[in-house]
């Protein structure tokens, strides 16, 4: 018997040793912070737009916050990594509201997922959304995808092309990781991450969701897209030495940019979760303007705020 | 506990890949079926009182079949052993079978099995961050089999469980605090 007691113990040991070595000694810090800014009243966004898809637009953009834009070309209305709800998986609370409440978005013709992270594919958010357009995720995670009711769900692999009418959708390769809950880490290694192209009447635009950055993958992106507006996230920066596999600081976002030869750059992933180690909120973003002055960039990188609505044309 | 050791070895017939399957296919099957038994081998705990004393008990748990009817119809309902918690924590009916290990006797013996049939209703986040487990449970004790009705919630994925159970034939509850990853 009590062999047998030793014998589970050691398991058990072997399981807290197995769930350590995942190389992110930084997350007890994570969860003391994520613990200290809880009792933060959550800051609110003014004059929200009630109205948020027009009726005669070339190319808009919405930054409603995280990496969630919504992108109106034309008829067609475009959703990115929908988040609305107050937490990320239960544990990091959202500092700042959702720039728009998804109550006034009356239909998403594509909702694109990029990775099966809490923070990008938020189960409660997209019970908020209208469900009369399609659902595109990644390769692999329709493991982790409920019933939710699209009019069509649909996994799409590294450069699989979506073509209806008009709209083309490409998935595009990123450098990141998938899995949901740590333990499926090893098998989600090569898939469940993704980028989008999106093309419609003439504009062309490239969300990255999560990514570090990978000179071969943007410059191939660049060489087979002539890209209007890519949106790029900029943080979490700290640790570096763990974030830089898998997310792009300022100045990595800035590379992405040239790399991929796009005329406008949007930089999202920031200002509304606490996902690193940096000093405050606003750090990338400061880091990003102090990069966009020194280059001159003010005319090419719009960093918009949450709830900001830019119509291009 | 040698049945524990065969629901292990013939889940382990389940999982691991033969030579049909491609290499990446196969290290992809390898990182599964070692994450499965490493986690599955962590055990739960459980208070059971009986009229005449309180044991307290390790719990291994498996599941040999499960329905899940809260996914996209895109992937099979159909889930056996290696069963990923949405399928579960999204609306689910499960056949699930445990061993246990009481640290005092009961009569003979420390041991004892069960099977459980439970339903998973989700309750908040498609069940993600909480839902309402319900079921029977049948329990093999001290060569005695008593039937439990059993209720409880869950919370963080689906991976904390906390049940109760209850058999009105020898006045009999559990307590359990249940961790459950597949």
């Amino acid at each position: 018997m009590k062999r047998r007691i030793i014998f589970a113990h050691s398991l058990l040991v072997a399981a807290v040793f197995f769930l350590g070595c995942s190389g992110a000694s930084f997350i007890p810090k994570f969860l003391s912070r994520t613990v200290e800014h809880m009792s933060e009243p959550r800051q609110s966004v003014p004059n929200k737009i009630t109205s948020p898809i027009l009726a005669n637009v070339g190319l808009s953009v919405l930054w409603i916050g995280h990496a969630t834009a919504l992108i109106q070309i034309g008829d067609r209305v475009f959703l990115t990594d929908p988040m609305f709800t107050n937490t990320a998986g239960m544990v990091s609370g959202r500092v700042i509201e959702p720039g728009v409440d998804p109550a006034s978005i009356s239909r998403v013709d594509y909702t694109l997922i990029s990775h099966t992270h809490f923070d990008h594919f938020s189960y409660g958010s997209l019970d908020q959304l209208p469900k009369n357009g399609a659902l595109l995720l990644p390769l692999g995670a329709l493991p982790y995808t409920p019933e939710f009711g699209f009019r069509e769900t649909r996994e799409m692999k590294p450069w699989e092309v979506l073509e209806e009418g008009n709209v083309k959708i490409t998935a595009v390769p990123v450098k990141h990781f998938s899995g949901r809950y740590g333990f499926d880490i090893p098998w989600m290694t090569d898939r469940g991450y993704t980028g989008y192209v999106i093309e419609y009447r003439g504009k062309t635009v490239f969300v990255s969701g999560d990514t570090g950055y990978d000179q071969d993958i943007f410059k191939e992106i660049g060489r087979r897209f002539t890209i209007d507006v890519a949106f790029l996230p900029i943080a979490p920066i700290e640790p570096r030495e763990f974030m830089q596999r898998v997310h792009t600081d300022p100045k990595e976002a800035l590379q992405i940019f040239e790399d991929l030869g796009a005329r406008l750059m949007i930089p999202i992933h920031h200002r509304t979760f606490y996902q690193g180690l940096e000093p405050r909120i606003t750090y990338a973003q400061e880091l990003l303007e102090q990069l966009v002055a020194e280059r001159g960039l003010q005319q090419k990188v719009y960093i918009v705020k949450i709830g900001e609505q830019r119509i291009f044309e | 506990m040698n049945r524990i050791v065969v629901i292990i070895a013939l889940s382990c017939i389940v999982l691991i890949p033969d030579n049909v399957l491609g290499q990446q296919q196969a290290i992809e099957a390898g990182n599964k079926t070692t994450t499965w038994l490493i986690l599955q081998a962590i055990p739960s705990f459980s208070w059971t009182t009986f009229p005449s004393q309180t044991n307290f008990t390790f719990e291994w748990e498996a599941t040999p079949v499960l329905y899940s009817f809260g996914m996209t119809k895109l992937v099979s309902p159909w889930h056996s052993f290696f069963v990923e918690p949405p399928a579960r924590f999204t609306g689910s009916i499960e056949l699930n079978v445990s061993g246990q290990v009481y640290t005092s006797s009961i009569g003979t013996t420390h041991l004892a099995y069960s099977g459980q049939l439970l339903g998973h209703i989700p309750l908040a986040e498609r069940g993600e961050h909480f839902g309402i487990n319900i079921g029977v449970a049948a329990y093999r004790l001290n060569n005695d089999t008593r039937i439990f009705a059993v209720g409880g919630l869950w919370t963080l994925f689906g991976f904390l469980h906390g049940n109760v159970k209850y058999a009105p034939d020898g006045d009999t509850w559990m307590t359990s605090l249940e961790l459950r990853f597949f």
